[in-house]
Parts: structure tokens; C-alpha cells; sequence
């Protein structure tokens, strides 16, 4: 057993242990501005004493004592345990390592950036461009006194461009990002597409109307009608009775053309592992099954809590935090069409990309009321330019339920957590500028 | 040997133009209940550190956690620099600050690492219970303390050796009631201050505000969208004037970029004359204090609008060097994981001569938007979220509206404000700042009650 562990003297424990390297390299309009070597590590450990629950986190990884000591003077205070730390399981096999990813050096990925930042000012003049691209190696280990004893490399990589074209009167910004587990499924080439897309249908900018219209959202603007059931199939959520899901399993509560599911074993899928940040196997659990509501996802703590399985899904940020009920990928079933077939379809109504003040409103019970960041004008189903200074509202979920008209043919991964496809939905509350 | 006297050598040995150090010890509490549990009882501690290096006009920057590898680290941080310079035709210098040597001690009331966890347990315990007990339609609650106490050591190669210590405390009340499937509602008191323990004790009333208003909300009137006359409390005020205002404010985004640098040129009229804004890095007791930024600068009380005409940025020391400026140590790191870049302090719209009730009288139909859920800014563009809201009929408050969503452009907005009142309230609350993936750091921000007319407000 881990030396830090038998300190604990017969005690129960679980020790999160977490190495990580980054290397961000950032660029300002641009030009090359710095290059941050980052080596971090930290520890975690959870105690149960006297059958209550303690707490501490440390950087200080030699100092096993300061840790347990400090661990165990919270425990006697601490909440009364009602989870069991699990013993050693057979995890599923997923490819969360590229060992291209970790071979990059500083230089790799300096030259990505400018070759990026090159095509981008090829196709467009006057424009101001910061990009930052960074690789992440991290090495997991839990061990806990049930025996538990699991340990995982992972890599990642991540790229995000934005772009700001100021006019006089007007300043029209827009972001990309593409974030990978593996080198060569980083999508460079879409993000510089869409940059130079996007920028030729901002070249104008149109009014809208203020009334209801339909919404196509992008995969990336998906979010602001996903990120209500983000909140909403969190177990604990459902447990504390935050959640309006609570109670409705069996339920027909979207269109019958929506399933979506949480799923952990994607291969190289960007937030799948073999275990989850508690040493549960990771797990593809349905939510929602053609419009009826199957599952909640759970870490160990809500699931003892609500008296059901874990399902996988203890999600920790960094070493710093207590695990909590995270979504691992979030999938989201597809359509038949693509998104510009989708556009095709419609008469009036707008594309959304993005939108200001995401999650900011009462997300809880669905209502999203943003200002659009990037968005564009659809009028005979092409694009006929930017839209701005526009209001978009609605409740996520009677628009998933009701009014739902599209899906498209194809998921991106977007925001970390979602993998989507473009998102249609009629009956949005649209409030254009006045002048 | 001496943790001094390592810095002092490593330094030493660094062959960049400019190099320098920033370590930190942490020691944080936390305790959080949510609804009838208790979430988190945590007691941790971290030390880490950053080295900064500046050769030939580029930045190479590396962090531990492990003091041994110092030297190892300078060395990295230097490749990286030349790396850079060697790729960059922009070459980054500093302007000249004056060398500092100096300790700066906090001194606290009543300090929280002498309070017990069980002292602190119980207090949190017992603000749960009153927002539990409020009535059956609280279905959840959070009630969150944090504490910490962060000793902030930097040395650069010019001299300067600065230790400060930073203390932070923070306390959140939030309800959840609910009504019905999706009929849900919350109700918050967010607080945070440099202060001791003093600051988080008899906040039974805020307890109690914060669940009466997440009840009252479930019956409230969800707001029509338009345009109105609105009048923003001080709390909503100050988080417009921070996010939309004084993040355009900070140099760093426009130093590289001549197009946005035109447009907040220092000289140009933003407001009308009574419209003063501010940045003061240090009013006693509050959480955007800093006495030395990040990079040894001196705090300083810097007017970014003065009688209504854009006065001054916000600088570290190489965004004033490249726009010939003056720095104004408002370079800020959230921790020694990042470098610094320019941030707001204690940032807020100063007192104007109108009462509350003046406001109130001259509007025939507006919106009386108090709190804020959150903001966002992209440049000129931004959006709030009001946490509650009432209606104005005939210069009187009227009912109490939900969903209200305040979205515009900041320049029209400010030029837009037609009456700041004498009764200017700052707020620590209990988040902080986000910017370049550094968060939360600790501000503060406030202003008086401010009216706007011609705000766009999204409703349902």
C-alpha cells in the first residue's frame, strides 16, 4: 500500500494523486509573445475517521504527515460518511495517451501557431489575431485502503484562435477552439475554415426583427440549449431536488428524435479515461433514449446519497478539489441533414455560433435570455450576413421538447464536454435592434 | 540555506535581461453545506512558484512546485525567452519603477487561521439553518465559507524584494425554491473582503434576504423585453462599470492593436461631466487590495474617466513602456501558476449628486435592476443578468420582475447614463474576476445607484 496511506493507521483513505505538464505557447496580434513551461503536482486525500468524512489537499507531496494531520482534523467535524471508497475493478481499455502529443516540443508547436496565423491574414486583411496552443501531459493516480491502486497517462491538445476585425463603429470578434486527446485528430483546418467563413459572411451587417424565428445553433452554439441539461441529469442535482428532471424517469419529456447520452469510453474521446477521478470505471450511460428520460449520472457520494450505482462520473478540477458530479462527453444523437441543408430549409430565422453571458440567467429551470456574440441573418435559406446587438430567449427545454425541427448530419466536439451536432429549433424569442 | 538568499543566488546565475521570481505559500479552509448536508470541510496548503525571463524582447516563463528545481527552472524559462525573441519582430521591454524592498504584514481584526474548524463549521451551520428554515418552498441551499491566507514573496533582477501577505475571506448564502417542476428560483448574498473573521460573523439577515427573495422570485412577473428607462442598483452598477468599462480599459488588449488603441484613446469623452471613474489598488479592508501588483509596482488611485473624458488605462509595466505611460500596478496574477497580466483592483463609479428617490420621480415607466447573477463583455458589446428586478410605474417601484437581461453597447450606455446618485455602496462579493484562464481573482467593485436611458432587456 501507498506509505501515505498506512500512515492512517487502519483508518479508510483515498489518495488522488496528479502530475501534469503544459506548455502554452501564446501569441498576441499576431506575433509570438511567450512560451510558459508548467510542471505541476499536488495530492489529495480523503479520510473517513470515526466514520466521518475529512479533507486536505497539499502541493507539498514529501510531507505525507502535514497532509494526514490536516485531513483528519477536518474529519472531526466532518460529515458523517456515507460512501465506501471502491476496491480494484477491471476497467474498460480506452486510449487516452498519444505519445506524439508528448513528443512536441516548444518549437512544434511555435510553428503550428504561425502557420495557422499565416493562412488566417492571407485571407483576410485588417485583422487582429491572438492564438494560443498549449499540449497537456498528465499522469493520474488513485490508491485508496480498499485497494484500489489505478494509475493513467493522458494527453491533450488545444488550440484557440480569436479574431477581432474593428470597423469604425463596429467590432466584430470571433473565437475558435479545437481540443484533441490525439496530434493528429486536431482539426486546424476546420477551425481555419470556419475563421475565414465566418469573417466573409461578417463582411455585412443586417437588421433583425424583433419576434419569434427559428434558431439554427451551431455545434458550438449548441451549448446555450444543452447547458441546462448539463445541470439537469447531474444526480446530484436530482438528489437535492434542484433538478426539474427529478422524478420524470420514463418520462417523454423531449422529441422523440433527441437521445443523448454521457459516455466516458469514447476512444480518444476528449474526457474519456478507464476510471473516472474516484477510481470508478468509466461508463456509456443513455439520458435520454428517443425523447424518454433513462438515467442520471452519479459520483459515489451522490450515489449513496440517492441509494443507486455509481455511474463513473466523479469529476475533479485539478488536486485542489472534493470530486463532484461531472459529465464526461456528452453525446447528442444526429440527424440527416447537414447544417447548411438545414439552413437551406428555412426562410427567415438565424444561425448562432455564440452568445454573450452564457449560463448567467436562472439555467436551473431552462430560460436563456443572451445577447449573440456570433451570429448571422438567414433569409431564403443562405446567409445574407452578421446579425448584433440581438437578444435570443427561450427555455431550453420546452425548445427541445416542442420545437425541435433539425438535427445535423454531424457531431463536433466543443467546450470539452460536448460532442454535437447542430441543434434546430423553432419559436425562439428574438429581440433585434431597434434603430 | 536562507529562502532569501536562494532567490538572491538564483537570480544571480540568470543570464536573461531581466528576470524574476514569485513564490507562494497558501494555507485555505473551506466549508460548505448544501442543503442538509455538509459538502465540504477542507483544510489545505500549497507553495509553488514562477519565474518570469525576458531576453532579447521575448517572455519565457516556468513554474514549480518544488523550490529545488529553481535554478533549472530560470534556465528553461531563459531558452524559452530566446525562443521567443528569436520568432517575435515585437520586442516586449519594461518601463522603469523605482527598486523596492519591503514587508508588508496583514493585519486582521480577528485572524481566521486562530478561529477553530468547529467554530467555523457551526457559524456556516447555523446561516444553512435560517436559509432552510425559511419556509417549505426551499427546496436546496448552498452556504459557502472560504478563507485563505496567501504569503507572496517576488525578486527580480533590478533589486526589488517584496514579501506581502494576502488574506481572503468569502461567504456565499444561496436558496433554491421551487414551485412546481420548472417553476425554480434562487436568491443569493455574496460577500468577500481582505479582512478577518469579524467579516463573516451576524450575517443572519443576509441569510435571511437571500431566501425570502428566492421564494419571492417564484411568484414574480417575468420581464417583457424592449428598451426602458433603468435605474441599476450599486451592485449591479459597479459589475457593469468593471466588466463592460474597465476591462477595456486594461492595456494589455490594446497595446499590440492600433485599431482598438484609437478607440480608447486618453482624451476622448465617454460619459457626461459628472461621470468619474476609478481604480484605486487600496481602500483598507477590501478584497481588490494590493499594496505592490505583481511586478513591484506601487498601488496607485488612477481616474479612468474624469469628468466624463477617458483620463487613463490601466498598465504593467510593458504595456507603458510600449504606450509611453506611466505603470499604474495594476499588474495582477491569480496565483503563482500564472504570470501576471493587467487587472482591476477596487474599480467604481464615484459619487454624483442625485438622491435615490430623484431617480425614482423622473421616470414614468423603467426597470429597477438590483444584483447581478454574472456579465460578460466582448469589447463594446455586453450582457448582464440582473438577480431581481422591480418594475417603475409612474416614479414608483412596482412589482417584482424576473429574467431580466441587460444587453447593449458600453459606449452608448455611457454616454447614456443620465443621473448618478450620492450614495456609492463597493462590493468584495464572494467569485472574483475571470481573465486569460486566470480566476477568480479578488476585486471589488461599486458605484452609486446609476439611471440609464435606452438600455435593450431581453425577457422571456
Amino acid at each position: 500500500m501507498n506509505a501515505l496511506l498506512e500512515e492512517l493507521k487502519g483508518r479508510q483513505g483515498e489518495l488522488y494523486h496528479l502530475q501534469t505538464r503544459t506548455l502554452p505557447v501564446e501569441f498576441r496580434s499576431g506575433k509570438l509573445e511567450s512560451i510558459k513551461s508548467k510542471e505541476l503536482e499536488g495530492v489529495a486525500l480523503r479520510v473517513i475517521d470515526n466514520g466521518r468524512l475529512g479533507f486536505g489537499t497539499t502541493t507539498n507531496v514529501k510531507d505525507g504527515h502535514g497532509l494526514v494531520d490536516a485531513a483528519l482534523a477536518t474529519a472531526a467535524f466532518g460529515e458523517k460518511a456515507s460512501l465506501a471508497f471502491p476496491a480494484q475493478d477491471d476497467f474498460p481499455s480506452v486510449d487516452t495517451y498519444d505519445q506524439a502529443i508528448v513528443e512536441l516540443s516548444e518549437r512544434d508547436l511555435v510553428e503550428l501557431g504561425e502557420d495557422l496565423i499565416a493562412r488566417l491574414e492571407r485571407a483576410s486583411s485588417e485583422v487582429d489575431i491572438n492564438l494560443s496552443i498549449n499540449k497537456v501531459v498528465e499522469t493520474v493516480k488513485i490508491t485508496n485502503t480498499s485497494g484500489l491502486d489505478a494509475k493513467e497517462e493522458r494527453t491533450s491538445i488545444l488550440l484557440s484562435v480569436d479574431i477581432e476585425k474593428a470597423r469604425e463603429g463596429d467590432i466584430f470578434l470571433l473565437f475558435e477552439e479545437a481540443q484533441a486527446s490525439y496530434l493528429n485528430e486536431l482539426q486546424v483546418d476546420r477551425i481555419a475554415n470556419n475563421l475565414i467563413q465566418q469573417l466573409r459572411w461578417g463582411e455585412r451587417i443586417v437588421p433583425t426583427p424583433s419576434r419569434s424565428l427559428p434558431v439554427v445553433f451551431s455545434p458550438a452554439g449548441a451549448i446555450c440549449l444543452l447547458l441546462p441539461l448539463v445541470v439537469g441529469f447531474n444526480g446530484k442535482s436530482v438528489f437535492m431536488g434542484t433538478s426539474p428532471l427529478r422524478g420524470r424517469i420514463g418520462e417523454t419529456a423531449f422529441s422523440t428524435d433527441l437521445s443523448i447520452a454521457d459516455d466516458g469510453t469514447i476512444p480518444h474521446g476528449l474526457r474519456s479515461s478507464s476510471f473516472d477521478d474516484e477510481g470508478i470505471p468509466t461508463a456509456h450511460t443513455p439520458l435520454v433514449s428517443n425523447g424518454v428520460i433513462k438515467r442520471f449520472v452519479y459520483d459515489l457520494r451522490a450515489a449513496a446519497l440517492a441509494g443507486v450505482e455509481p455511474t463513473g462520473n466523479g469529476s475533479r478540477s485539478g488536486f485542489r478539489s472534493l470530486p463532484k458530479v461531472g459529465m464526461t462527453n456528452v453525446t447528442i444523437s444526429t440527424g440527416t441533414h447537414s447544417q447548411d441543408e438545414i439552413i437551406a430549409e428555412l426562410d427567415e430565422g438565424i444561425l448562432v455560433d455564440s452568445v454573450l453571458g452564457l449560463g448567467q440567467g436562472n439555467i436551473i429551470s431552462g430560460q436563456f435570455s443572451n445577447n449573440v456574440a456570433v451570429a448571422f441573418k438567414i433569409e431564403h435559406g443562405k446567409i445574407v450576413g452578421r446579425v448584433k446587438n440581438t437578444m435570443i430567449a427561450g427555455n431550453a427545454y420546452a425548445l427541445l421538447k416542442e420545437s425541435l425541427i433539425g438535427l445535423g448530419n454531424e457531431r463536433r466536439c466543443v467546450h470539452g464536454m460536448l460532442n454535437t451536432p447542430t441543434i434546430a429549433v423553432d419559436g425562439v424569442n428574438v429581440v433585434g435592434q431597434v434603430k | 540555506m536562507k529562502e532569501k538568499e536562494l532567490l538572491l543566488q538564483a537570480l544571480a546565475g540568470s543570464n536573461a535581461d531581466y528576470t524574476e521570481i514569485r513564490i507562494e505559500r497558501e494555507l485555505r479552509n473551506q466549508v460548505q453545506f448544501q442543503k442538509d448536508k455538509l459538502e465540504n470541510l477542507e483544510s489545505s496548503s500549497e507553495f509553488g512558484g514562477i519565474v518570469r525571463c525576458l531576453k532579447n524582447g521575448g517572455w519565457g516563463i516556468a513554474v514549480l512546485n518544488d523550490i529545488s528545481q529553481l535554478q533549472q527552472k530560470i534556465e528553461e524559462g531563459e531558452r524559452m525567452a530566446h525562443l521567443v525573441g528569436e520568432h517575435s519582430s515585437e520586442a516586449a521591454a519594461l518601463a522603469e519603477v523605482p527598486v523596492v524592498q519591503e514587508t508588508v504584514h496583514a493585519e486582521l481584526e480577528r485572524d481566521f487561521r486562530d478561529v477553530s474548524l468547529g467554530e467555523k463549521k457551526e457559524l456556516i451551520a447555523s446561516y444553512n439553518r435560517i436559509l432552510l428554515s425559511y419556509g417549505k418552498r426551499v427546496v436546496s441551499t448552498n452556504a459557502r465559507y472560504t478563507d485563505s491566507f496567501r504569503e507572496v514573496t517576488l525578486a527580480n533582477s533590478e533589486g526589488t524584494f517584496i514579501v506581502q501577505q494576502v488574506p481572503d475571506i468569502t461567504l456565499l448564502l444561496v436558496a433554491v425554491a421551487s414551485a412546481g417542476k420548472t417553476n425554480i428560483e434562487q436568491g443569493f448574498e455574496s460577500l468577500g473582503s481582505a479582512a478577518g473573521f469579524e467579516f463573516v460573523l451576524g450575517r443572519e439577515e443576509e441569510a435571511t434576504n437571500a431566501a425570502k427573495r428566492a421564494v419571492d422570485l417564484l411568484s414574480a412577473r417575468s420581464v417583457d423585453g424592449g428598451r426602458y428607462t433603468v435605474i441599476l442598483d450599486p451592485g449591479l452598477a459597479g459589475v457593469f462599470i468593471h466588466e463592460a468599462f474597465g476591462h477595456g480599459c486594461e492595456a494589455d488588449f490594446l497595446f499590440k492593436n492600433e485599431q482598438m488603441a484609437k478607440i480608447m484613446t486618453v482624451g476622448k469623452r465617454f460619459g457626461n461631466s459628472e461621470l468619474n471613474v476609478i481604480d484605486d489598488g487600496y481602500i483598507p479592508g477590501l478584497r481588490g487590495n494590493i499594496p505592490y501588483d505583481d511586478e513591484g509596482v506601487a498601488r496607485a488611485k488612477t481616474y479612468l474617466i474624469k469628468n466624463g473624458i477617458l483620463s487613463s488605462l490601466l498598465h504593467s509595466r510593458e504595456t507603458a513602456k510600449k504606450m509611453g505611460a506611466i505603470p499604474t500596478g495594476n499588474a495582477r496574477a491569480v496565483s503563482y501558476e500564472y504570470e501576471p497580466i493587467v487587472r482591476m483592483t477596487n474599480t467604481y463609479i464615484d459619487v454624483g449628486v442625485h438622491s435615490f428617490d430623484e431617480m425614482l420621480a423622473g421616470t414614468d415607466k423603467g426597470i429597477y435592476a438590483v444584483k447581478a447573477y454574472g456579465g460578460q463583455t466582448m469589447f463594446e458589446q455586453f450582457t448582464f443578468s440582473a438577480a431581481y428586478a422591480y418594475e417603475i410605474v409612474n416614479g414608483e417601484l412596482g412589482e417584482m420582475l424576473k429574467d431580466v437581461v441587460l444587453t447593449g453597447n458600453v459606449f452608448e450606455t455611457l454616454r447614456d447614463i443620465d443621473m448618478i446618485g450620492d450614495d456609492k455602496e463597493l462590493y468584495g462579493g464572494s467569485g472574483g474576476c475571470g481573465k486569460g484562464g486566470q480566476s477568480p481573482l479578488p476585486v471589488t467593485d461599486g458605484s452609486p445607484h446609476v439611471r440609464i436611458s435606452n438600455v435593450m432587456i431581453g425577457g422571456k
